[in-house]
């Protein structure tokens, strides 16, 4: 929203051109909405002078170049004069004429029209065809004020507001920027700023809250409270409204005007409109967008006598209603779009002419030969507003203004003020205002409120007299009742509705920047801490150490990573509005998102890591929790690989590699990990990308409870993601983790030395690992008086088939005596012979 | 074709050997019956035609067979520690091991507010209609509403745009804090998602850190307090802040909050680059405290929500945001 501060002014009752530019965007951004950008309008008009032709001669060596004499009251002291002190100016312009008044942009200035341009052009004094220009004189759209370029802009009485204005100001030397406003600033506001401020989205109301904010009471201008009489007659036009859905369209009021001149608009009105980026097109487009930019209220001229065309029969019937399945409307531009049946449209005669609040239709569009108009000036549903312009990508000034909720109280007053001003400007007979209101349009109610409830949510200590000075300066109607205050929004004010928002508007006016700033008190009671949060930290301290790397991948994914991963889509939460294909699912567990950023690091180089990821997975199967929505797993997942040559200098399967990662994070948790086979194709997705048969279900060994899975990759899966087949990974529960998580398992000292003895076992090779180990421990546990300490050493395959022994380091003490060699061998015997028994082990 | 069945052979025989079983196609015995074929008049490639064909598939699949024994690996004994004849392997080089910067910096982040008395609550990935938008005083039709702006799954469910969503499920959950006369402190970290082409500067995935604060007496002064003594200690120096009204459903009013621009952050020195907006925030909504069964007209509180990434790309001068998901090693390891 760009605001003029010359338009600010003009309709101000009080003096905001006093206030220093900078303080004023300050004091907007702290009390009324941030400030995207403040321009000094009159610096782009720097070195233009008003300037008289004093002589027009055809150039020598040009069939349409003029040589002028151009006097510019002398004020330009860098510039090569004649004797009579005139400067010589060449003109290409065909209606260039002696005794002209225009606009002469000296040497040294750059060309408005190109002031926002990257490399801006700079005038000179150069030769055009072998005669020195000094500068230049400027068309309207040089001068950055309309697109006319028909040839230079000629400076006369009827551009200029007032007959008073062009007097004191049409003479040489007077600076450009003097005139027509142009010596402004414009505030460019963020537009989320003002989305509950419909009233912002007018010059009007950002110029009262302008005022409000540095003090000063404001009052509007009289149009703006009451609407002006407007005289109406018969003007020949037969015109009738009709509305089909006063829902979404509450109000709805249109009124013609017949023998209008569609013509260039004013001068100062162009002006106006360039300066807060609004084109001029012609009087009567620019007169509806200068109240549209005004107020905030948009309104649309359509062409009776194509209204009448396109509608049939000799009269017309306007109104909104919802548009049929198979229509379609051509917009101004030329545009056709495929009508939505929620859209809203305008009718003639039950035909689409325009596509409610958003543009008109191309059919009855105002031209250069319309003499008699309809205009209308309507209300209509905010969000279905914003919908039609979302589905066709129309985004207008006036969708940005009715999407914020326009009162329908203003229709009423911009459409009266708007029919004089054209009646005023091309002469005219307006007929008769048709005017369509459902019953129950919102009316402001008073709002009680104490001055405690406003300063127990400010901070604040504001009396109530000081309360009703700042709140009656933007119109407020407040009333002291008893120690309370009652206030009335003004009906252009649709957003006040409860006793905070007024609490909301005395701290914007007084100023929330001079509030005291206080901490909160509270008890000294510790905050309670996260546990979930605690196990990540821990998690990540811990695999970062082990040399992993943590990772952040998309919850959103293409169904293909899924599939290709062995799992199902239909267990995965699918978005319907989705950026992409890419973006499609709720990935069904991490895994998938890991195997896939695998590839691209062996790549770039990386010959063997590991990547974790911390997060959340969401499964159908799982259902929804109590609260009714899907339950939300906290997952750690892990992958791992070795290129080719890593993996053959460091032999042995991945798994190990990946279970050495997980036993080393359980060992931060306290825990010890059991590891135990797959069954054949288990039922859960987290299960699927993994190769059953070099996979494990993993326990927390002292509770039973289940942590997650581990293993190696299926070859299909591999393929997929181009892993080598020296990867493995996890995806186990950070929940589970968190809940078994316990103190560091230690064991004091002993006062006698122990032994360590190194024992192999053989087996058969049917016989696992864990089974061994278990049957070890069993024994070891049943030496009560002894402290037994076994740790695994390795695993060997002799060269007996089917067997395979197992080295185990045994460190072998006791409380109260050092253990002698006799002691230790016999102990070692007893346990030996227990594990033969249990699992057929021998001693080698 | 007795020539093409001892060709088979062959080949079969020698595919058995290969490394790389898909090199069989290439073997010169099968391009010589193929050169034989080419040599004949058309009219009489018919039938050897096919057969070599029919060959060519047969060791095409079998090949494709070979390739996929060799890529399925024979069973291993999981409940060892370590694979036969092979030692227990190491761990990666701790140095190469690094903790991703946004969760680092929320971590710190935390750490901050842990101090300061507040609990951290994390925030849902998937939501439904009434905790991102109902609860919060979003009203009927309101665009956040339609799927322009948010994501929604087929069933109506919500990637939440804002950690917002936990709002109302965390003043419940620490209600009893108010009848206990301590104040409901709590920040909200989690992983939110907007409709939002991605950019150098723009992620349709991010992080947010929100934050609330209800108890009697709770104004506006206090929300700046907490805001600044919290900016205070994250960038380690005394800093201006600002507030700038804006708009939200759930608060009232509603601000933007912006500090100082610490100077070693600074790019120019126009008022935009003085000032760094890093968070929404306002005093919460009386329908929204009411929601979660809080008397408005007893207590009242302050809520706040910002981005993480953005405070990492300026604490590295990361130069897109692109990187923090990209899982790049050679992004993560300069975190190591």
């Amino acid at each position: 929203m760009k605001v003029s501060l010359n338009l600010a002014q003009y309709y101000s009752n009080v003096d905001l051109k006093s206030i220093p530019a900078d303080e004023l965007v300050k004091r907007v951004g702290a009390q009324l909405g941030a400030v995207e950008e403040a321009i000094d309008w009159g610096k782009r008009y720097d070195g233009i002078y008003v300037a008289k032709v004093v002589s027009c001669q055809p150039h020598p060596d040009s069939d349409h170049m003029h040589v002028c004499m151009v006097d510019d009251g002398g004020v330009v002291t860098d510039v090569d004069r004649n004797a009579d002190g005139l400067v010589q100016v060449v003109c290409g312009a065909p209606n260039v004429a002696e005794g002209q008044i225009v606009a002469w942009l000296s040497p040294g200035c750059t060309v408005p029209e190109t002031a926002d341009q990257t490399e801006p052009f700079v005038l000179g004094s150069r030769q055009l065809r072998g005669v020195t220009s000094n500068g230049m004189i400027g068309s309207a759209r040089e001068l950055g004020l309309a697109d006319e370029h028909e040839g230079i802009l000629i400076l006369s009485v009827d551009q200029f507001e007032s007959v008073e204005e062009a007097a004191r100001l049409m003479h040489p030397g007077t600076p450009f920027k003097q005139l027509l406003g142009l010596d402004d600033l414009i505030i460019d506001c963020e537009n989320k700023m003002f989305t509950h401020r419909p009233d912002c989205f007018g010059n009007l109301g950002v110029a009262r809250e302008l005022a409000g904010i540095s003090g000063l009471k404001f009052v509007s201008p009289d149009w703006y409270l009451q609407p002006l009489e407007v005289a109406t007659n018969d003007n020949g036009i037969n015109l009738q409204i009709k509305n089909d859905i006063p829902k979404l369209v509450p109000r709805f009021m249109a009124q013609s005007v017949s023998g209008v001149k569609v013509m260039p608009g004013p001068l100062w009105q162009q002006a106006s409109l360039s300066r807060v980026g609004i084109r001029p097109i012609n009087n009567l487009v620019d007169w509806s967008n200068y109240y549209m930019h005004l107020t905030g209220q948009p309104t649309h001229a359509f062409d009776y006598d194509k209204l009448l065309k396109v509608g049939g029969g000799d009269s017309v019937t306007l109104g909104p209603r919802l548009a049929k399945e198979g229509e379609q409307l051509k917009l101004l531009g030329g545009k056709v779009i495929n009508l939505d049946p929620a859209d809203m449209v305008i009718c003639a005669n039950d035909v689409p002419v325009g596509l409610a609040g958003v543009m008109g239709g191309a059919d009855t569009e105002v031209d250069e030969s319309t003499t008699r108009i309809v205009i209308e000036c309507a209300t209509f549903d905010m969000y279905t507003i914003r919908r039609s312009s979302m589905r066709h990508g129309l985004f207008t000034d006036a969708v940005t203004r009715y999407n914020k909720g326009q009162s329908p109280w203003q229709n009423p007053i911009v459409l009266a003020k708007l029919v004089s001003d054209i009646v005023a400007q091309t002469g005219g007979q307006t007929g008769a205002c048709h005017d369509f209101k459902a019953d129950d349009l919102k009316t402001n109610q008073p709002i009680r409120l104490s001055p405690d409830f406003i300063n127990q949510r400010l901070g604040s200590s504001l009396n109530i007299d000081e309360l009703h000075e700042l709140l009656v300066r933007v119109e407020m109607t407040v009333e002291k009742v008893y120690d309370d205050l009652s206030v009335t929004a003004p009906w252009w004010r649709m957003d006040i509705e409860i006793p905070e928002d007024i609490v909301e508007e005395v701290g914007r006016l007084y100023g929330f920047d001079k509030l005291p700033v206080v901490l909160p008190r509270r008890s000294a009671k510790a905050a309670d801490r996260d546990l979930l949060q605690d196990a990540k930290s821990l998690v990540r301290g811990s695999l970062a150490k082990a040399g992993a790397n943590e990772v952040l991948t998309y919850s959103f994914v293409h169904g293909d990573l899924i599939t290709k991963a062995g799992q199902d889509t239909k267990e995965a939460y699918q978005l319907r509005n989705a950026l992409s294909p890419e973006l499609q699912y709720y990935r069904l567990t991490l895994t998938p998102s890991l195997v896939a950023q695998m590839h691209p690091n062996l790549k770039a180089g990386y010959d063997q890591f590991a990547l974790f990821e911390i997060n959340k997975t969401h499964v159908k199967m799982h259902g929804l929790n109590d609260e009714n929505v899907p339950a939300e797993l906290n997952m750690i997942a892990l992958c791992y690989v070795a290129g080719e040559k890593t993996a053959k200098q460091q032999p042995g399967a991945a798994f190990y590699h990946a279970r050495r990662l997980l036993d080393q994070l359980a060992h931060g948790f306290g825990l010890t990990l059991r590891y135990e086979p797959l069954p054949n194709d288990p039922p859960y997705q987290v299960c699927k990308p993994f190769d059953w048969q070099r996979s494990a279900l993993v326990y927390d060994d002292a509770s039973g409870e289940f942590i997650g899975q581990i293993g190696e990759y299926t070859a299909n899966l591999r393929r997929n993601f181009k892993l080598p087949p020296h990867s493995a990974g996890f995806e186990i529960s950070l929940e589970a983790l968190a809940k078994c998580r316990r103190a560091l398992p230690y064991r004091s000292a002993s006062r006698f030395p122990s032994t360590t003895q190194d024992i192999t076992l053989e087996a058969d090779s049917t016989k696992t690992h864990g089974e061994i180990l278990a049957s070890l421990r069993r024994a070891a546990a049943d030496q009560s008086d002894y402290q037994i300490d076994i740790e695994p050493l390795s695993s060997f395959r002799p060269d007996t088939p089917d067997k395979v022994r197992h080295s185990f380091r045994l460190v072998v003490g006791h409380p109260q005596h050092t253990l002698k060699t006799e002691e230790a061998n016999q102990l070692l015997s007893r346990i030996e012979s227990a594990v033969g028994g249990d699992c057929g082990a021998t001693r080698i | 074709m007795d020539k093409i069945q001892a060709t088979k052979q062959l080949l079969l025989e020698r595919l058995a050997s290969l490394d790389a079983p898909k090199s069989i196609l290439r073997a010169p015995e099968l391009k010589a019956l193929f050169d034989e074929l080419s040599k004949l008049p058309s009219e009489q490639r018919g039938e050897l035609g096919r057969a070599v064909n029919l060959l060519r598939q047969e060791l095409e699949q079998a090949a494709a067979e070979r390739e996929g024994q060799a890529e399925t690996l024979p069973p291993i004994d999981v409940t060892a520690p370590f694979d036969i004849n092979a030692l227990r392997p190491s761990l990666l080089p701790a140095d190469q091991g690094s903790i991703h910067p946004l969760m680092a910096e929320l971590e710190y982040i935390l750490d901050i507010f842990y101090r300061m008395g507040f609990t951290a609550i994390e925030s849902r990935q998937i939501d439904d209609d009434y905790h991102m938008f109902e609860s919060l005083n979003f009203p009927a039709g309101h665009p956040a509403r339609d799927d322009y702006d948010t994501f929604m799954t087929e069933e109506g469910l919500i990637a939440p745009a804002h950690t917002s969503t936990m709002q109302n499920r965390v003043l419940k959950m620490l209600k009893t804090n108010l009848t206990n006369g301590e104040p409901i402190a709590a920040v909200i970290p989690g992983r939110v998602f907007r409709n939002e082409d991605v950019d150098v500067t723009h992620e349709h995935t991010f992080y947010q850190l929100e934050g609330i604060y209800v108890d009697k007496g709770i104004n506006v002064g206090n929300l700046v307090a907490v805001l600044r003594a919290f900016m205070s200690e994250y960038f380690g120096q005394e800093l201006k802040a600002k507030l700038q009204p804006f708009y939200f459903p759930f608060t009232e009013p509603s601000f933007e909050f912006a500090i100082e621009r610490p100077a070693a952050l600074r790019k120019g020195d126009t008022e935009a680059d003085m000032w760094l907006e890093l968070l929404g925030c306002g005093m919460i909504h009386p329908n929204v405290l009411t929601m979660a069964g809080i008397d408005p007209a007893v207590y009242t509180g302050f809520a706040w929500g910002g981005g993480i990434e953005r405070l990492v790309l300026m604490k590295y001068g990361i130069e897109d945001i692109r990187h923090f998901e990209s899982a790049k090693l050679s992004f993560l390891r300069q975190f190591a």
